[in-house]
């Protein structure tokens, strides 16, 4: 099965990141937070498998539906 | 014995009849890892309870008589779990469960049938679309239609659909009718099959991106349930019915109250976090408040800001709408206000009193916001809540800002509201209102910015919406399942009976 992205569902900026390139996530688990509305918003993995890449660091500015991570399954 | 060419002709026909579209065509969809038409039945049915109506119904076409055993739909009555309820099984070894003028007669008698006394209508979808040659032309064509109330849906009785596969035409139709719906990974739902529209739209098509589950399940949010077995939609069909009155004269069953249900309640605390930037699950807060097992998420892949579920408190139904801090900090967007929508429908034709916890920054506005129709939605969801009938009781847990905090119930827009001693409620939030009013920015001046944050605050708590008795009480989490056990049992004594005046019942069923 190809990569699949990670999308920001929401406008802000990137916190901190959870789960660096190469770790193995499940469905759901946190990648990233991302900060918006004075909220930390975690940004959940689309699908079990290991973060491949990040397109985003820390302290980037990221807007609704961007691409910031793929995951492999 | 008397009639035994009779009895011969009979049990001849019936077993053709019950052999479906033969033993290849059978076999085909077994490999495919499914049940057939027939095996679905007895699976969702209670053992010898099934009662087949129109098993000798049959094509039209003298050179398809032979060939079309019930006409590709089983139908009939049967219970579960002691319920009477109408069955139609699609039958795709019959000519791929086509549509044709005798079965589409079918599936009408047995809706009406359904709605005359009260049962819910149970579909079992798989079906190529209409059949052709026999919808072609004019003639073929114009004898579609001859049932006005075909698409009518009032919700005076459930309609629930399981897609299992290729699902075109009426069974795609019926599924958008329908009050909850689930489907197998590898089926496929769509207005046409993937290769009508290819030829159509002279378009490469990728079936599941066309007519998925993921398309389904998360992007339309038609679908509540993706998995991988008949047996497992068919479970999940009854299990939905075991919240759902027959039709919407009666009250949903209730049911035993399992042991140790009050004990979860108390980690409440631990749950919610102390610190306002930090988000939560709202799932867990569900299943602490409600009795163990029995919280059924509804569209869950759907709109996730919003959470939508049918359970019990105290073995009463109820349906729980939440904003969910978890996803976009619990903002409401277009797609939240729709499922919000139509689970409200759902509960108040069906008589399940509401339930509504709201922790909710407002709703997410913007320019993608104006593209979606967030306005109107907004406004639907808020007319849906205003027109419901059924008992409504919501809680504030911690933010509730703006028109959100009206639309989750705020002040008489529920029959009951309840402020956790955490609750948080303005017109919206403290930093964003300086900025507003004020024109600073926290890096223009932090002291007097932290100042003027203070002063928006200050007003703001449960105690302030209890003093002007917006709120009816201010609790401690840990006592909410107490207070909505109450609230039930005080709420259910309505001279109604709890039955709802189901103003929503003529809603559309997709929005």
């Amino acid at each position: 099965m190809a990569a699949q992205y990670v999308l920001s569902e929401i406008t802000g900026k990137v916190w901190k990141v959870l789960c660096p390139v190469g770790t193995k996530v499940d469905e759901d688990e946190p990648i990233l937070i991302i900060e918006s509305m004075k909220m930390e918003i975690p940004v959940l993995s689309p699908c079990a498998g290991r973060v491949a890449s990040f397109e985003v660091g820390e302290g980037d500015d990221v807007s609704e539906g961007q691409k910031v991570a793929t995951v492999e399954p | 014995m008397s009639f035994e060419k009779e009895i011969e002709e009979h049990e001849r026909r019936t077993q053709k009849v019950l052999a479906m579209g033969g033993e290849k065509r059978v076999e085909r969809q077994h490999a495919l890892g499914r049940l057939n038409a027939r095996q679905r039945v007895d699976y969702l049915m209670d053992p010898g309870s099934f009662l087949e109506i129109g098993r000798f119904a049959r094509s039209e076409r003298t050179e398809d008589r032979e060939n079309t055993p019930a006409d590709g739909k089983v139908c009939g009555y049967g219970r579960i779990d002691g319920r009477e309820t109408v069955v139609v099984s699609h039958d795709i070894t019959v000519k791929s469960a086509s549509s044709s003028p005798i079965n589409v007669r079918k599936l009408g008698h047995m809706r009406r049938t359904a709605q005359a006394n009260g049962m819910p209508l149970v579909l079992l979808n798989e079906s190529s679309g209409a059949r052709i040659p026999d919808t072609m032309g004019a003639i073929g064509t114009g004898t579609l239609g001859q049932d006005p109330t075909q698409f009518v849906r009032m919700r005076d009785i459930p309609y629930v659909s399981a897609v299992l596969g290729p699902a075109f035409g009426t069974a795609c139709w019926f599924t958008q009718l329908s009050d909850f719906v689930v489907m197998r990974k590898d089926a496929q739902l769509a207005i046409s099959s993937p290769r009508v529209t290819s030829i159509a739209i002279n378009q490469a098509i990728d079936p599941m991106e066309l007519a998925g589950w993921k398309m389904q399940s998360e992007v339309t949010g038609k679908v509540d349930y993706a998995v991988e077995t008949d047996e497992e939609a068919l479970d999940l069909v009854k299990r939905f019915l075991s919240y759902m009155p027959g039709h919407h004269g009666e009250l949903p069953p209730r049911a035993a109250v399992p042991k140790g249900a009050d004990d979860a309640v108390g980690a409440l605390l631990d749950i919610v976090p102390e610190s306002r930037s930090k988000v939560y699950d709202v799932r867990k807060v569900v299943s602490a408040i409600c009795d163990p097992g029995s919280v059924f998420p509804l569209k869950e892949r759907f709109a996730r800001t919003a959470f939508a579920a049918l359970a019990r408190i105290d073995g009463r139904v109820v349906g729980i709408l939440a904003s969910n801090p978890l996803f976009k900090a619990g903002a409401l967007d277009a797609d939240s206000c729709d499922k919000a929508t139509g689970f409200l429908v759902l509960c108040d034709s069906f008589n399940i009193p509401i339930v509504i916890l709201s922790d909710t920054p407002g709703f997410l506005i913007g320019v993608e916001a104006e593209r979606r129709k967030a306005p109107g939605k907004v406004i639907n969801f808020m007319s849906a809540l205003q027109m419901c009938s059924v008992p409504k009781f919501s809680i504030v847990m911690r933010k509730s800002y703006g028109q959100a905090y009206l639309n989750m119930g705020g002040t008489r827009n529920s029959d009951e509201m309840l402020a956790w001693y955490t609750a948080d409620v303005g017109f919206m939030d403290p930093n964003v209102g300086v900025n507003v009013v004020y024109g600073l920015r926290y890096e223009d001046e932090p002291e007097r910015f932290t100042q003027l944050v203070e002063e928006v605050r200050r007003d703001s708590s449960a105690y302030d919406l209890a003093g002007i008795f917006s709120a009816q009480a201010v609790i401690d989490p840990r006592e909410s399942r107490a207070w909505l056990k109450r609230l039930l049992e005080v709420h259910e004594r309505r001279p109604s009976r709890g039955i709802g005046k189901h103003l929503l019942g003529g809603w559309p069923t997709t929005f």
